[in-house]
Order: structure tokens, then sequence, then C-alpha cells
């Protein structure tokens, strides 16, 4: 995770102007604390709240951190992963509440499939922070542009600037209504917010958004390169220093091992049809069968409703699925073939 | 949503204790006429509605005090084991014998298995102690629905519909908004939605009198064919457990024939729980939720039943729980259709071919 803001920074947070709460590094925490809650929050979105460890005896609250600030998760694979911390902020501003949101990639490195999969209610998650990069500066007016699980830093900061009585508006894209974390909460805000997922409003109205440049109001926007990259366009001519940015490095680089391997094609041999075909990685299996003329039924092409669920003869599957089980997809007898590909590169199905 | 044969290695709800007496009870269950009545002892039985002399209902017949259920139509009697005792034509008793089904009382509720009996297993059943136990109360009875049972479990499985179908008791957007967790533990199917800081659904807000915002739990398992249980709790945004209202609701989806369902349900509650005001008021609420839902299955059911082979369905991510449910009964049925498919051959190999002849 990286931030920039052009402007020389004013790290004095709003609301706290006798008593700044630092976040030096001096400040920081290291060590374990225990997952109190994890609830799914979205698709693909589990949101965990953390405390101390008790371990023996009293345990040390973990630090106040204002919004904007992130944690690192060091997780027994070894992978450290960034997260912004979301939860409640009090009057002063701060917040004892560490809470972050994980996004499960599943092309990315593991670490977040790795926090889907294996973290649970009582746990214990190496831990260290928290340190913001990410500061949100005094302003009579705030725009906050989020992008999916970009919304996480956001969310402290619109807590704040509602308390500080500050002029705001949200606009919030993800991919589908599903996939966006935190609507509740947002929804008590009512018209401030402007959810727009994808699948429903295209890309995200930026121009109609910012509007004209306005020197008495900062920008803050959290999401995807582009989301990011498209949003320091349009600021472009505003005053230097308006745009604040926290990008997700981790979400916008790595190329994945098992990503890598989805980039290339595969061969499907369809058996009962005596077939063997090649699907590039643009192309679904499904598509693939399809023009080849052998009849399969497909409904939702999401890999959600089943209907293209296809027995598998050999190879080994890439499930990415909505529906099949755990089980079920460690049997690798079955797939659902609109949205699942090889994991060796080959796949022999009974079509 | 083909799915019209029933699984019956499996409990059906097939009573509840208080509906069955020394009055015979006729009810379908998954296409099966059962009689359901208690012996003197008090113990309930269920054998299948068709006498073996010529068919006739034997609800239809008479229950004596000591237990013998006779046939109206020509007279066979029956002992408590549905052995026939007599006749009065002839002084020769005939060999005949009622099928009995297993059957389980527990909680108030008879539970049925109209399938294999050796296969009847009672520790498959869910764990309905709150039923009878003394810091709940609750209330129950059956719906009749024009509908297959597959419909009323994909409407149980899915409460994103609460927010379109019952927006004036129980529903609101931010039902639909939330997402679900599902999971699947060997053959049953659960569900969790966790609704943090929302507006209160007018039924909560009454029963349990709440004022918005608050936290809403709605956690469902499915344990296939044909129970459901769901866990809710309310409480007001930030505290959490024990403050929450705590509250259950069980349905039984039982089979009736065709395309009927028997639509049991129990709604209890851990509060309040000698407020008799509340509980008239929950029940009347219950059952206009569930009015609203037969209404919604009966138009449904038109729909399916006059599209045989119609066009795919379209899906969406909040019918994952549901979808999981139609796969575990799938798999359920096929399961023991192989079972039997096995046993027939196994059977066929021994029987010589001009005994299975008959009329
Ligand atoms: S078409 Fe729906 S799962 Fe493949
Ligand atoms: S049908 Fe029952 S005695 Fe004849
Ligand atoms: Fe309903």
């Amino acid at each position: 995770m990286t931030s920039r803001s052009a402007a020389a920074p004013d790290t004095r947070p709003l609301g706290t102007a006798e008593a700044p709460v630092p976040t030096r590094r001096g400040a920081e925490f290291e060590g374990t604390a225990t997952v109190r809650s994890r609830q799914t929050v979205a698709d693909g979105v589990v949101s965990l709240e953390l405390a101390p460890s008790t371990g023996d005896g009293e345990a040390e609250p973990l630090p106040l951190w204002q919004p904007g600030a992130h944690i690192d998760v060091v997780l027994p694979t070894g992978v450290t992963r960034q997260y912004s911390l979301c939860g409640p902020i009090d009057a002063a501003g701060h917040s004892t509440r560490w809470r972050i949101a994980v996004l499960r990639e599943p092309h990315g490195r593991g670490g977040s499939q790795w926090i889907h999969d294996h973290v649970q209610e009582g746990d214990e998650l190496r831990v260290r922070g928290p340190r913001n990069n990410f500061p949100l500066r005094p302003a009579a007016r705030y725009l906050f542009v989020g992008g999916g699980i970009g919304i996480t830093p956001l969310l402290p900061m619109i807590a704040e600037a509602e308390a500080a009585g500050a002029e705001w508006s949200l606009l919030y894209g993800g991919r589908t209504h599903g996939s966006m974390a935190f609507l509740p909460e947002l929804a008590g805000y009512g018209e401030r917010v402007s959810v727009r997922p994808q699948d429903q409003y295209g890309l995200l109205d930026l121009a109609g958004f910012l509007g004209d440049p306005d020197p008495s109001a900062l920008v803050y926007c959290c999401g995807p390169a582009p989301l990011i990259d498209a949003v320091e366009a349009y600021c472009a001519t505003w005053p230097s220093g308006s745009l604040n940015v926290e990008r997700f490095a981790a979400a916008a680089s790595a190329g994945p091992a098992d990503g890598a391997a989805a980039e290339q094609p595969i061969e499907v041999e369809l058996r009962a049809s005596g077939m063997t075909l090649t699907v590039p990685p643009e192309l679904s299996v499904l598509k693939a069968v399809e023009e080849a003329g052998v009849p399969v039924l497909s409904s939702c092409e999401e890999g959600i409703c089943g209907s293209c669920e296809t027995p598998v003869l050999d190879g080994e599957v890439d499930h990415r699925d909505s529906l099949l089980t755990e089980d079920e997809r460690a049997a690798n007898d079955t797939m659902l073939i609109c949205v699942s590909r090889a994991r060796g590169g080959r796949l022999v199905l009974d079509l | 949503m083909t799915l019209t044969q029933y699984v019956r290695n499996g409990w059906y709800l097939g009573a509840w204790s208080d509906e069955i007496g020394r009055t015979l009870t006729q009810r379908w269950i998954t296409d099966i006429p059962v009689c359901f009545y208690r012996l003197p002892d008090q113990t309930v039985t269920a054998v299948e509605d068709r006498c073996p002399h010529r068919k006739y209902p034997l609800s239809l017949g008479h229950l004596n005090d000591e237990g013998t259920l006779q046939c109206d139509y020509h007279g066979y009697r029956f002992d408590g084991q549905g052995v026939c005792v007599g006749v009065a034509e002839q002084a020769d008793r005939p060999k005949a014998a009622l099928r009995r089904f297993p059957l389980v009382e527990r909680d108030g509720a008879i539970w049925i298995w109209p399938g294999d009996p050796d296969l009847a297993d009672e520790s498959l059943l869910p764990d309905t102690s709150w039923l009878t136990d003394p810091g709940w109360t609750h209330v129950h009875g059956v719906v009749p629905l024009k509908a297959r049972h597959m419909l009323l479990l994909e409407n149980l499985l899915d409460l994103t519909h609460e927010t379109f179908l019952h927006p004036t008791t129980i529903g609101n957007a931010a039902v639909a908004a939330t997402p679900i967790d599902v999971t699947v533990d060997g053959d049953r199917v659960s569900f969790s939605r966790h609704m943090i800081g929302i507006e209160a659904p007018p039924f909560y807000e009454k029963s349990c009198g709440l004022t918005s915002p608050v936290d809403r739990w709605q956690d469902g398992d499915f344990y296939p064919p044909g129970i459901f249980i769901l866990n809710i709790r309310v409480a007001a945004t930030g505290t959490e457990e024990p403050e929450g209202f705590h509250m259950k609701v069980l349905y039984g989806l039982t089979p009736a024939r065709g395309n009927e369902t028997h639509d049991f349900y129990a709604l209890g509650r851990d509060y309040l729980i000698d407020d008799q005001e509340l509980t008239k008021f929950q029940h009347e609420q219950q059952l206009a939720v569930m009015q609203e839902d037969v209404y919604a299955l009966e138009a449904q059911e038109v729909m399916y039943a006059t599209d045989p082979g119609g066009k795919a369905e379209s899906s969406i991510k909040s019918d994952l729980a549901a979808l999981r449910g139609r796969r575990a009964v799938a798999k359920m049925l096929a399961r023991e259709q192989r079972e039997q498919h096995e046993q027939s051959e196994q059977q066929g190999a021994r029987i010589p071919r001009s005994r299975t002849a008959s009329v």
C-alpha cells in the first residue's frame, strides 16, 4: 500500500487541534491480536475485528489510530499484508477498535485467501501498526471516491468529516451491489453517498461527481489502480495538494502464480464427441464447447446456477464458480465450465 | 427445478403431538396415505392408510378402546402392531399386516420416516429442545400449500425475498442488500446473514420494542430433505448477546401428494414468555407472513407446472443457499434411487420370473 499527497502534509487530524494523537512509529504495536469477530460483509469480503490478546494477565489495549491508518498482518505463511483500519471513530476523531476488511483475491498471492480460509473467531494473528500514510487533513469540503475494497480507509474518514460538520460526499463503485462492503453502514448517510455498482451504472461518473476544481475541497481516493489513475487525470487541473490517494499495491501489480497459469490457453478433450479444443484465455470452456457445436446447457454464465455442470474424466480443475462446495471441488469429478478452467493446462470432459 | 420426486429415506414432520389422539387422522406424506392414531398407552402409530384387503382407507374405520383398528368396509381388524387379528365373515384369520412407519415423538412433534425402516436413524433429527424448554415459549401449526416441496425449500433458503414479498412485516432493504455466507456440511446446508446497524423491520420493532438502528442475525440450517430451522437474533446496535432477542422458527417441509406440501411451522422466543398478547401478535404475524409466501408459491407452482421443458432459470448470488439445498436433495434422491435399483437387481436374481407376475 502506498500513499501520496502532492501537498506539504498537514498531519494534524480534524477535531484534534488541541491534543493531536501522534501516529509516530514509536506508538506502534507489534504482537498478537485475537480475532474477536469475523463477518462476511460482501461477496468475497470478510471483516475481522481484532482485540488485544490476553495471554496470561491483563491485556494492554491496542493503540489508538486515526482515519487513514493501516496495519500489517503477518501471516504464518510468511506473507505480510497491509489492511486499512475501518472501525468506528469516537468524537475525538480516534478509535481503539481495530477492524479490517479483507477481499478474497483469487488471483492474488495467497495472503487474502489464507485469511479467508483459515482465520476464525478466537484465532490469533500477528499484527504490526498502526501507521498512517493517508491522514485526513482539515477542509471545509471533502469528495471521497472509493472503488471496491478501497472503501475501507474512507469509512472512518467519512465518520470524522461528519463529526467535524464538514460538507462531504462519497462516490462508491464496485463490480456488483453484492460485492460492495459496508453498504448498510453507509446507508445511514442518505444522499451524500452514491452507490454505483458497475453492472448497473457502468464506469463511475467522475466528471459529474468531482465537478469543477474547488480550492476549498480535498479529494480522497482509494481503490484499484485504473480508478486512481482516472481520478488523477480529472484532478490534474485542481490546485496542487487537493488530491490524496492510497493505492493497494498488492492488488494492482502482482502477477500471481495461479493467475499466470490462468492466462495460458488450455486444452480440452471432449471424450464422448471425440474432439480436442484449444481454449484461449479470453474464451470460457463453455463458449469453446458451444462454438465446437456440442450442445450444453447454460444460463447464468457466472458459475452460480449450475446448469453447465459437466463431469470431468481427467485433468485437474481450477474451480472458479460460486456453487460447488469444498468437497465437491476436491472430488475433481465435476466442474462448471462457464467459469472454471484447468490447473495443469489440460482437461478431459464427458461431453 | 424439475425435481418433483420425493426423498423417502429421511425424517419429515408428520404431525404435531397435539393433533393426534384417539381419532384416526389421515395425512398424505411423500405420496403415501398415512393414518395416524394413538394406542391406549398413548404411543403414537402411523400405518399406511390402505387396507390390505381392498385398499379402503383405514382412517375411515374405527379404533376401539383396546387399540384395535377396524376397517369399515369389510371389517378386517388389526392389533397395535398392525397385524390382522380377524375378520367378521370367517373364523380363520386372514394373513395380512399393515405397513407401519418408523416414528419419533419428541418435543411435541411427531417425526416420520416414510422410506426404508432399516435406515431410520434418530440421531439425524435436529435439536428441537427449545420447543419444550421452560425458558422458551412458542406457537405452532401447519398450513396447506399447493406447491411443490422444492419451491418452499427455496423460499426458505433465500430470505432475500423478505424485502419484496414481506415489506410490511419482516423485510426491508437491508435484507436484500446484505450478502449471505453459505456452508455445506455433509448433507446439511447452512447460511448466515448478519445485518449491522440497520433499520428495524416493523415486526421486530413491535415484538421486541426496539427502535432503529438494530443488528439482526439470520442463521438458517436446512436438514434435507425436509427440516429447516432459522435462528433469529435482534439487538440494539452495538449491544451483543445476551442482550439480544432470540427467536427460532422451525419449518417442516413435508411433501404431501403430487405438487402439494404441508408447511409445518413453529415460532419460538426466549423473552417475555408469559406475555400472551405478544404471543397472539406474533402468531398472527407469522400466519400473515406465511400467507404471503403461500400466495407466491402457489402462483409460482402453476408457472413451473405449465412450463416443464421450459427455458433454464436465471440465477444470482443470493440463490446460492437455495441452489445448494436443491443439490443436496437431488443427491439424496439419486443415492436412494441407486440403492433401490441395486436392491431390486439382487432380488430379481433370486426370484424366478413366473412368481413375479401378478394380477
Ligand atoms: S452457466 Fe450457470 S453455472 Fe455455468
Ligand atoms: S377394504 Fe378393508 S376390509 Fe375390505
Ligand atoms: Fe417468506
